[in-house]
């Protein structure tokens, strides 16, 4: 497509889908894919310099994001829907960004039911008129197929990292499976990323005791998969040897189960309807860590996130029943690494010795 | 020569220490206040067990150290042992309280509760984002009251119609509390209520959907507080035991965590005439500019910590 004008779009770094985000982009869609840089402190200054104060954190990160994308040369932006206030976060983050004086174009999704074909096809050639549907297609669920493989991967890493017994070689393999992903050009190059990281990381000796301790992490959907946002909680609590479980992520969200009706089904007794996005998924995982003998959960979000606010009392009720001590985590833009440092070493030294002892 | 162990709880507000022998008996404690200077406190803190402690018959053979400001005064006395101030108070409590079920602790800016059942804890609660309720905000009314936090107790005792005091927040808190003044209510109501206020703030907040079982041991500075004391006593309807060491659960729990961890340093008091500073330097590596810091001893850099990746680590 030489010559001819390609949007750049970007949207806002999120967890490691950004390898999907740019393969769907450039493989489906034939736009440019803008990297926006790694989420840093200064992101979060940005984005809570020009956020309303009480909006959640996730708000403020994605607008920090964005902004940073813009200066990377950006000139689309694409924000998702949501059934929480996610659902106006398009809304309120292009006027944001258009009163400081930036210009680009806004693809939101709010304004469009995704249901509908028409509407899909819209938004496809929204992004660029020329694309065509079917090859759109063949390209898209290709990048869907590396969404499913980097969420694999990374609850495979976080199950394991912390035994790992070669000193790092786990680590190693899983960056370079996310390069891999990164960079991947085709649907061969994602195939062999996955199976070169699946071999690689099946190669390293690991050092784990029969019955290591493990813990169940559920949550806001952004904080709880997101290294930057929930301070790398996972990776803290993985180095002190613990197996770390998250079910929480777009392929057990969207693509493996569609609806949360039939999962409501295993928590009647402690909820009978939705409570918000997450809540079914959340009360339901937190149900199975508890039932299969998890040593402990630790449950995130940032603050003010009412939908899991209101989880929290399910929660508890779930730590009465089964006798399982739950973590209850709440992020802001301004939550600093030492006290959560302090909180999961306690939690550690607790479900540690509780095991020892019970 | 004897076995001797040392324990170091240093918090926002005060700065506890102990030397327990290895029948977990105190030979010296000692208690001031931290008034923002860690290292500074900690030196004095030193001297002063010193002073209290036989050197012909004991020697320190493990330090531990607690509380906020832990991994700084772990550097600068070479500690063996540095434990988060949770499990500290935990174990500390229920070395001496081998029943208790339930540990509630108040300190000058943070709140917790531990539930324990057979002698470890099996769930804690920590306040985050909001020190509503903690021993800050009791000495801050008592200042604008005109009393000593100390006396705050004997007040709240003398009290028979305490007054209702908003609890759920500490600002609406002392806007009430400040309305209430001007109302012409009696200073020991008024303080009676605050320290309602403290111990319904604490319930709600960090106790909320725990499941507060007898016996019920409380302690960290508040518990010194009578009133307070009485509020729990009255709201929970069972007893509320309050330790007279209370104040040095966290310093004992480290000591405790010192002697049953396998690393031994000896400890000599040397640190007193020693000069230790902090700098902070950011990190260029990325925009992240970690704050890392550096201790030093004299000129030489002993530790540093707050870099998030390799690019911020400094050398000794």
């Amino acid at each position: 497509m030489a010559g001819a004008v390609r949007r750049k779009i970007a949207f806002p770094r999120y967890a490691e889908y950004h390898c999907a985000f740019r393969y769907i982009a450039e493989q489906a869609l034939g736009v440019q894919y803008i990297l926006p840089p790694p989420l840093t402190r200064h992101t979060m200054e940005l984005g809570a310099k020009y956020s309303p104060e009480f909006v959640c954190t996730p708000f403020k990160t994605c607008l920090g994001s964005m902004i940073e994308a813009l200066e990377a040369g950006a000139d689309t932006l694409f924000m998702t829907h949501g059934l929480c206030r996610l659902g106006y976060y398009g809304e309120l983050l292009e006027q944001i960004l258009r009163d400081l004086g930036y210009q680009f174009d806004f693809i939101n999704l709010s304004d469009y039911d995704m249901s509908k074909k028409k509407d899909l096809i819209k938004v496809v050639r929204r992004f660029n008129p020329k694309v065509n549907p079917a090859r759109f297609l063949t390209q898209f669920m290709e990048g869907a197929r590396m969404v499913e493989y980097l969420d694999e991967i990374t609850a495979e890493y976080y199950r394991n990292c912390g035994f790992d017994a070669s000193g790092g070689d786990y680590k190693r393999a899983y960056q370079n499976f996310l390069n891999d992903m990164y960079t991947a050009q085709n649907r061969a190059d994602v195939e062999n990323g996955y199976r070169r990281a699946r071999s690689a990381m099946q190669a390293v000796p690991l050092d784990k005791p029969e019955r290591p301790l493990r813990v169940g992490i559920a949550g806001e959907f952004y904080t709880v998969m997101d290294a930057f946002s929930n301070l790398e909680l996972e990776q803290k609590l993985a180095d002190m040897r613990v197996e770390v479980h998250r079910w929480m992520n777009v392929t057990n969200q969207f693509m493996h189960y569609k609806s949360h009706r039939n999962m409501r089904v295993k928590i009647m007794d402690l909820c009978q309807y939705e409570m918000g996005p997450t809540a079914a998924a959340n009360i339901w995982w937190a149900k199975r860590c508890a039932e299969r003998n998890f040593d402990g959960i630790v449950h995130i979000k940032s603050a003010s996130c009412t939908p899991e606010i209101d989880v929290m009392p399910v929660l508890q009720t779930i730590s009465r029943d089964y006798k399982i001590p739950v973590l209850y985590l709440t992020y802001d833009a301004q939550t600093s690494d030492v006290g959560l440092q302090t909180r999961l070493e306690a939690f550690y030294d607790m479900i540690d010795m509780r095991k020892k002892v019970l | 020569m004897e076995q001797a162990f040392l324990g170091v709880d240093v918090g926002s507000i005060s700065t506890k220490g102990v030397i327990i022998d290895k029948d977990n008996r105190i030979l010296s404690s000692q208690y001031i206040w931290t008034q923002g200077d860690p290292i500074g406190a900690v030196k004095e803190l030193v001297g002063l067990l010193e002073g209290q402690f036989d050197k012909s018959r004991y020697q320190i053979a493990a330090t531990g150290t607690t509380g906020s400001a832990r991994k700084l005064v772990g550097a600068i006395l070479g500690a063996t042992m540095v434990k988060n101030e949770i499990t500290a108070h935990a174990v500390g409590t229920t070395t001496f309280y081998p029943d208790v079920r339930t540990i509630l602790e108040i300190g000058g800016q943070d709140s917790k509760i531990i539930l324990v059942e057979n002698g470890v804890a099996v769930d804690y609660a920590m306040n985050t984002l909001c020190a509503a309720g903690t021993g800050a905000f009791l000495s801050s009314q008592a200042k604008r009251l005109g009393i000593e936090v100390e006396e705050i107790g004997d007040y709240a005792l003398r009290s028979s119609h305490p007054t209702q005091i908003a609890a759920r927040c500490t600002v609406f808190a002392e806007s009430d509390l400040v309305h209430k003044i001007q109302m012409g209510h009696p200073k020991e109501d008024i303080i009676a209520g605050v320290c309602n206020a403290v111990a319904a703030n604490y319930l709600n907040n960090v106790g909320k959907g725990k499941k507060i079982v007898s016996p019920v041991v409380f302690q960290g500075g508040v518990s010194k507080n009578k009133g307070v004391v009485a509020a729990f006593e009255r709201t929970l309807g069972c007893p509320v035991i309050v330790d007279p060491n209370g104040h040095l659960m966290g310093a004992l729990g480290v000591a405790i965590l010192a002697r049953k961890g396998s690393k031994r340093q000896i400890f000599d008091f040397s640190v007193e005439n020693m000069d230790f500073c902090t700098r902070e330097s950011s990190c260029g590596g990325c925009s992240n500019h970690c704050e890392i810091i550096c201790v030093y001893r004299g000129d030489q850099m002993i530790d540093s910590w707050g870099n998030r990746c390799e690019r911020g680590a400094r050398v000794r």
